[in-house]
């Protein structure tokens, strides 16, 4: 009894950060003491999204970063991390690609900065990209390294013995084994690139204005009602990916 | 020619987008912070790094991030362990272990908005103590926002990582097959709470020892959450580096960069003495 009541307790605590910030959002007027906002209107999401439009034009823009962010980390990584696995330096090879994965992203901001503005990469989307991809690349191959194991190295031969070609043994053999790992890296990634504010705020020099960078303009600002509607944008994709990837990780099981 | 292309250019993208940057990145930091290139270059000098070294507020920095790294990770720990020990089957199946992973979805900005929105004199927890009959005046709500502490901080870090350290205890608690060994330190005579102490957390402690370290260096690193819940002194080590590098006295910016070579070079440091990563998970798996 106590357990379920301790489960549901946890449940709503789990969900009223995502109450608080709809209500947030939707709130005219909310002053001291009040508990409850006095007024309600649905103007800063029609503004965000209709009238102004710099919110849904963020949003579009950090989904777009992190779409191609994750799609690049996945492949790049697949890759890699099956030539370290196989290598003879594997332990070498993972303990670099630790490095970058500890430091702060905004302790390496700060240090490539300075390249980034010799070849005019800061202060746009290309910048941004190459930067995150930097600090994302070590931590898909992280996600990858427990992924090549004896089993799967075996099933990979044995196909070669079969007569399949390297070509054909990665997508009819590898590519359909590793769809979870695939999955869980692209996943993963999309969340490193979305989540991201300060290596994105200092490579793009404010002018990439993705939805983290929105929401500390608008704490700047003391605009809570708008930093509230871009909060929730930001919180909904990882909702949404967070229930196909659990389905899909299922799936593939 | 294809055999022999395929491992070349993978040595070359891991050179080019893992290696490089980053030794290129420390290079320049460590020519800035020696005099050697930037604005104000004067040729060769050790006066930036000797001024770092002695900066009472840089080593203050770093015994605060560390502090409120290790504060995070021990409350957070004791409450995954708690929850992974009681609802570790909810938790790998079902509807309730979504509930478990929702936390995850919130960016450690949104989080940091939220805490401030909650903690501030002004949050909702000061209006629910006000509308209690707790406190009078917005003055009267304990200042645990932007204070000396880094209560706020500490907090939004316990929020972020509590549901990752669940979702790991969970994973071991299962992997290493504990309900088993439970069961049979109980039947070999120990009590609930000996099992408890001799069994079940020295294996979740050992088996977690690197996430943990990594976890601290995280919270120790963190930079959104700081710069929202924070104040300007003491500064978590993070915003401390970048308020130096951006602020317009000019002479801070090697100061600076003499900070983020010893911070990265402290953080390898912590790595390699205490934190060598376990064999298993450096062990090549194929033969």
């Amino acid at each position: 009894m106590i357990s379920k009541v301790l489960k549901y307790s946890f449940a709503i605590t789990v969900v009223f950060p995502i109450v608080f910030l709809l209500g947030l959002s939707l709130a005219q007027q909310w002053q001291f003491p009040e508990i409850l906002p006095q007024e309600w209107t649905f103007q800063h999401w029609g503004n965000s999204l209709f009238k102004q439009g710099d919110i849904l034009e963020s949003l579009f823009l950090s989904l777009g970063l992190s779409l191609t962010l994750a799609s690049l980390v996945s492949v790049l990584a697949f890759f890699m991390s099956k030539y370290i696995a196989y290598s003879k330096h594997r332990q070498l090879y993972m303990r670099l690609t630790l490095v970058p994965y500890i430091l702060s992203p905004v302790v390496l901001a700060v240090i490539f900065q300075y390249y980034f503005t010799v070849a005019n990469l800061s202060g746009n989307f290309i910048g941004v990209l190459i930067a995150q991809l930097f600090f994302a690349l070590p931590f898909g191959i992280v996600i990858f390294n427990n992924f090549w194991n004896a089993h799967l190295k075996s099933i990979e031969q044995l196909s070669f013995t079969l007569g399949a070609s390297s070509r054909q043994s990665l997508l009819k053999v590898i590519l359909p084994l590793s769809k979870p790992a695939i999955v869980l890296c692209f996943f993963q990634s999309f969340l490193v690139s979305w989540f991201e504010y300060g290596l994105t705020q200092f490579i793009g020099l404010g002018k990439v204005k993705t939805l983290t960078v929105m929401v500390f303009n608008f704490i700047n600002e003391a605009n809570v009602f708008y930093a509230a509607v871009a909060c929730v944008m930001l919180i909904l994709p990882p909702i949404i990916l967070l229930y196909l990837n659990k389905k899909v990780l299922i799936l593939a099981r | 020619m294809k055999l022999k292309l395929y491992p070349v250019l993978i040595k070359l993208l891991f050179g080019l987008l893992i290696v490089l940057p980053l030794v290129a990145g420390l290079s320049y930091a460590l020519s800035y912070s020696l005099g050697l290139s930037g604005l104000l270059t004067k040729g060769f000098t050790l006066d930036y790094w000797l001024k770092a070294l002695m900066s009472k507020s840089l080593w203050m920095s770093f015994l605060y991030s560390l502090s409120i790294g290790l504060v995070s990770v021990v409350i957070s720990l004791c409450i995954a362990v708690s929850m992974a020990l009681s609802w570790n089957k909810s938790i790998q199946q079902g509807r309730f272990s979504y509930f478990i992973f929702l936390p995850l979805c919130f960016p450690a900005t949104v989080m940091a908005f939220l805490v401030l929105q909650w903690l501030s004199p002004s949050g909702w927890f000061s209006r629910i103590a006000f509308e209690l009959g707790f406190i009078h005046s917005l003055n009267d709500f304990p200042n645990v926002v932007r204070d000396f502490y880094g209560i706020g901080i500490i907090f939004c870090s316990v929020l972020l990582i509590t549901p990752f350290f669940t979702i790991l205890m969970s994973n071991i608690y299962r992997n290493e097959n504990l309900l088993e060994l439970e069961k049979l330190s109980k039947t070999l005579g120990a009590s609930s709470r000996k099992t408890l102490r001799r069994v079940t957390l020295p294996i979740l402690f050992k088996k977690s020892k690197m996430t943990l370290l990594l976890f601290v260096i995280f919270v120790m690193s963190s930079y959104e959450v700081p710069l929202i819940l924070g104040r300007q002194y003491p500064q978590m080590v993070s915003v401390a580096i970048v308020q130096k590098i951006q602020k317009f006295n000019l002479d801070d910016i090697p100061l600076g960069f003499a900070m983020s070579v010893l911070y990265a070079l402290l953080v390898i440091l912590v790595l390699v003495v205490f934190g060598k990563p376990s064999r298993k998970y450096l062990k090549p798996n194929i033969k």
